[in-house]
């Protein structure tokens, strides 16, 4: 053993030891969160989520330019890790080499491998350089990033590269028998044939430390920068829920009987500690932001900022709780004094989330910022009953009158006055039941304009035979525009009542045409006991076509008609439901040619009502429901067809608002017009 | 400083409402209860004034069956500090024998300062409470839009057809509230679990002489659907004659 190997062993285990002190530091803050069991069950479930997320960047591929250049930089750093181990290996163990260990083809490989996947890297560490310097890409500004760390990073990643092809040209030079497996650092040391062998055989070694220094100072430098994610997002990645195991977008239910001092979340250490990790593990791409219909339409609401925050609260506040003094930073009692929210994150961002779902999305990291909104909404709400006044009296008469406007709960029938439709009540008393139960709604039942919807729907139900009731007056609202906007308390009254009557009726299977209702009743009710299968008006009438049970006249000569479908969140990026209204829309217009708009599907825009939106102003910004009726006009089409009472509401509002002649329609209405 | 509020339990008004077999009452049944608006105004008032004085009580009254301790809870879980109940199972219609009942419970109780909703909105008597007023021997001030409690003085406002007026009495006094004021604050998680804990007590209701009945309650008639008698100018000399003969009009 050499000085050499004895100085590298020594700089070696400080490194380590360093980093591990600092990793353990980060879980220290971590476990200042609050506790959440739900991150290890169905390991099968994660290790998929990690294999196709993590490993075959699926997500990052979401972004054609950033997508290869991310994915050619990853998975460079997976093949050249096996190089920086047998560079380490060498610095601790004399004459270390993978020649001794792997049969030739495999070293071959091995060496081939590092070579290429080292120019990758250089090739796609410079371009993200020069992206980042001479193009404005509008997602990776923000005044919330930290926008030199990136070019810190990157350009350390270069050296990294530059380094490691040297310390091998330089082998090439300084030995002559060094055999050639790696061609393209051979090609490099062809530049330095004028350097003396003895002389390059040192400069072999010096890049060789300067490789191996960079490496160690690269893993140190982690935890310090935005760049933590390199160790973070892949345990992230597997420990989150955004992507399954189980339903998506479901929020998790509050115990509102213990003696909980604090409701929701005010400040980091109330948050779940999956949340706080989610702050180590946010890149600041900006890709949840770039989408965000609140952040387009020129709200203050930055998702990616909320991690950001997350994460600047957690580093502020964490060693004053885990005593941890040496990052301990300004006064105690300043620091104690302040709290996520308000200090970090305003009352205003909170309120501006439609609960779209598309940050989550988009996050490549399976990062969750919505739940972070949601938790200090519920701090909000009913820790200090803030919130915009003018969502009081919804509030008010969903407790009142079940409903979030404040219509007669008796008229909520009304609609279906000689239809000749029983209700579940009259169906029980004749001692029969339904195959069906039609869970109308709120806007369903009172709004003027859905009201023709809920027509439609139910006489295609006739129509194709269906035998089916409504609940009437013992219908109440499913509770999620309380729960969306923080108010549990009056979510889980409602949620109980309702499956308290569709318990007592034995419901088995619930249709609706409102994708709120669908996602609560078949996604969150298990919640409280009630389990039903519940399918949405567009899979239901979708079925019911293919099936040929829905009578419609034969047209052949009609009008070719250009529709654009507008997806709803809740039945989309929630439930992950595209195709049905689209394939209903097809079928039932023979001659129709639909047309998609520019963000369609899971990259579809929210019309703005979700979140609790629809019954909150919308005062700053374009209007969120223009910027989409704006995109549907922009494709041409003569109609849109929407398969959500609220996106129908918002629409319609700027579509007329934009005199324009494009009608909007339900996809009931679309089949219910052509019944036969 | 000490504050009695004096609320009652009332159904929600937006709806259609049955009067029930006994012709006395309505129909109850689907029906959800709440404070009165005008009370819940005069709770939140109160309340604000012992928080901006950080010190002070706020006691509220009502007066019915037990399901009126709902009312109460509600208004412990806004901000007041404790409630009775003045029990009497039967409805009451006669202001002043309600009137009775709570000045027996406020009189000799220390309060400074006595509030009510200017008026129930069902019954919209608007007597109870300016008959507890006059029955305690305090000065009232009805149907304030605006309220200033300083150095043992009351000043309020009050809104005139196009005008207003101030009013100044001295502690202890008697106000009833109209709207405007302030509107009573949404109950937070926090404050509903608090108002758990809240003392409630339940004491039986001394009744004065009920000095009127309620004979009979009943709802308009209802509308006749509009007729459609034609259009355009060969329509005018009907609609003139109906407009002479049936509704009496020209």
């Amino acid at each position: 053993m050499t000085d050499s190997h004895v100085v590298f062993a020594i700089v070696l285990a400080v490194a380590l030891g360093y980093f591990s002190y600092n990793v353990q530091r980060l879980i220290g803050y971590l476990r200042i969160g609050r506790l959440d069991d739900s991150r290890w069950g169905n390991i099968p479930a994660r290790l998929w989520n990690l294999i196709r997320i993590g490993i075959f960047q699926e997500k990052i591929f979401r972004d054609s330019v950033a997508g290869p250049m991310h994915a050619a930089i990853f998975w460079g750093f997976c093949v050249l890790g096996a190089g920086t181990l047998e560079a380490i290996l060498e610095g601790v163990i004399p004459g270390f080499s993978y020649r001794d260990l792997l049969i030739d083809p495999a070293y071959r490989f091995y060496a081939l491998n590092q070579d290429l996947w080292g120019a990758l890297v250089l090739a796609a560490v410079g371009f993200a350089l020069f992206r980042r310097l001479t193009k404005r890409v509008k997602r990776l500004m923000g005044a919330e990033t930290h926008p030199n760390d990136p070019l810190l990073i990157l350009s350390w990643i270069g050296a990294l590269m530059v380094t490691m092809f040297l310390a091998g040209a330089f082998l090439y030079v300084g030995y002559a028998d060094e055999p050639l497996v790696r061609p393209l650092t051979y090609a490099v040391s062809r530049a330095f044939t004028w350097v003396n062998p003895s002389t390059a055989r040192l400069l072999a070694e010096d890049f060789w430390w300067a490789h191996v220094l960079l490496v160690l100072g690269f893993l140190n430098y982690l935890p310090f920068s935005k760049h933590l994610h390199v160790v973070a997002s892949l345990p992230n990645v597997f420990l989150s829920n955004t992507s399954g195991p189980g339903q998506v977008g479901v929020m998790q239910p509050m115990d509102l009987e213990g003696d909980a001092e604090v409701f929701g979340a005010k400040d980091v250490d109330q948050l779940s500690w999956k949340s706080l990790m989610d702050g180590f593990a946010c890149t600041e791409c900006g890709r949840c932001t770039s989408v965000c219909p609140a952040n387009l339409t020129g709200k203050p609401l930055s998702p990616r900022k909320i991690m950001i925050n997350v994460r600047e609260r957690l580093e502020q506040k964490a060693p004053f709780l885990t005593g941890d003094t040496t990052y301990q930073k300004g006064d105690r009692d300043a620091v104690m004094a302040k709290s996520l929210l308000d200090d970090f994150i305003t009352e205003e961002e909170l309120w501006s989330c439609t609960t779209c779902r598309a940050c989550v999305q988009e996050c490549p990291v399976s990062l969750d910022q919505l739940s972070v909104i949601l938790e200090l909404r519920r701090n909000l709400v009913l820790g200090e009953s803030r919130f915009p006044e003018e969502v009081m009296p919804a509030f008010e008469s969903m407790e009142q009158r079940g409903s979030p406007w404040a219509f007669d709960p008796g008229d909520r029938g009304k609609w279906a006055d000689g239809m000749n439709i029983p209700t579940m009540a009259e169906m029980a008393e004749r001692g029969e039941r339904p195959e069906v139960l039609y869970w109308v709604g709120c806007a369903g039942s009172f709004d003027d304009r859905a009201k023709k919807t809920t027509v439609a729907f139910a006489k295609i139900l006739q129509a194709a035979e269906v035998k089916f009731a409504i609940l009437g007056q013992e219908e109440k609202c499913n509770g999620d525009p309380a729960r969306r906007m923080g108010n549990e308390y009056l979510y889980q009254m409602l949620a109980k009542d309702n499956v308290e009557t569709l318990n007592k009726y034995g419901v088995r299977t619930v249709v609706t045409a409102c994708p709120h209702c669908f996602h609560q009743l078949g996604n969150e009710y298990p919640q409280f006991g009630g389990d039903y299968e519940v399918v949405h008006h567009s899979t239901y009438i979708a079925s019911l076509l293919a099936a040929g049970r829905i009578p419609i006249v034969e047209a052949l000569h009609a009008p070719v008609r250009t529709f654009t479908y507008h997806d709803s969140c809740y039945l989309g990026r929630y439930n992950g439901v595209y195709e049905a209204p689209r394939d209903v829309i097809k079928r039932a217009l023979p001659i129709v040619n639909l047309v998609e708009m520019e963000r369609s599907k899971d990259k579809g825009l929210c019309c703005g009502a979700g979140g609790g939106r629809m019954w909150m102003e919308e005062k700053t910004g374009k209007r969120i429901n223009a910027e989409r009726a704006d995109e549907a006009i922009a494709t041409g089409a003569d109609a849109i067809a929407v398969a959500c009472p609220f996106c129908m509401t918002m629409l319609n509002d700027s579509v007329t608002s934009r005199d324009s002649h494009v009608a909007v329609y339900d996809i009931a209405e679309v089949v219910a017009d052509r019944l036969a | 400083m000490k504050i009695a509020v004096c609320i009652k339990r009332v159904p929600d008004m937006d709806v259609r409402f049955k009067i029930a077999p006994s012709g006395l009452t309505v129909d109850e049944s689907g029906l959800k209860f709440d404070m009165s608006d005008f009370d819940g105004y005069a709770v939140e008032v109160a309340v604000q004034i012992t928080e901006k004085l950080g010190a002070g009580e706020v006691t509220v009254i009502s007066l019915g069956a037990d399901n009126v301790q709902e009312t109460l809870r509600k208004a412990l879980s806004i901000g007041a500090h404790k409630a009775v109940q003045l029990k009497h199972d039967a409805p009451v219609s006669d202001g002043y024998a309600i009137a009775t009942a709570l000045a027996a419970e406020l009189q000799g109780g220390g309060y400074d300062l006595v509030m009510f909703g200017r008026m129930a909105v069902d019954t919209q008597n608007r007597s109870t409470g300016v008959l507890t007023a006059e029955l305690l021997g305090m000065p009232v001030i009805s149907a304030i839009s605006k309220l200033d409690v300083e150095n043992g003085m009351v000043k309020a406002r009050r809104e005139l057809e196009g005008a207003f007026e101030l009013v100044e009495t001295s502690l202890p006094a008697v106000v009833t509230i109209d709207e405007g004021i302030a509107r009573p604050r949404y109950p937070s998680l926090k404050g509903i679990m608090a108002a758990k804990k809240k003392p409630l007590e339940v004491k039986p209701a001394q009744l004065g002489e009920q000095r009127y009945v309620l004979e009979k309650l009943e709802l308009p008639a209802e509308r006749a659907a509009g007729r459609i008698i034609g259009e355009g100018k060969d329509a005018v000399p009907e609609l003139v004659r109906l407009l002479k003969e049936e509704a009496k009009v020209l």
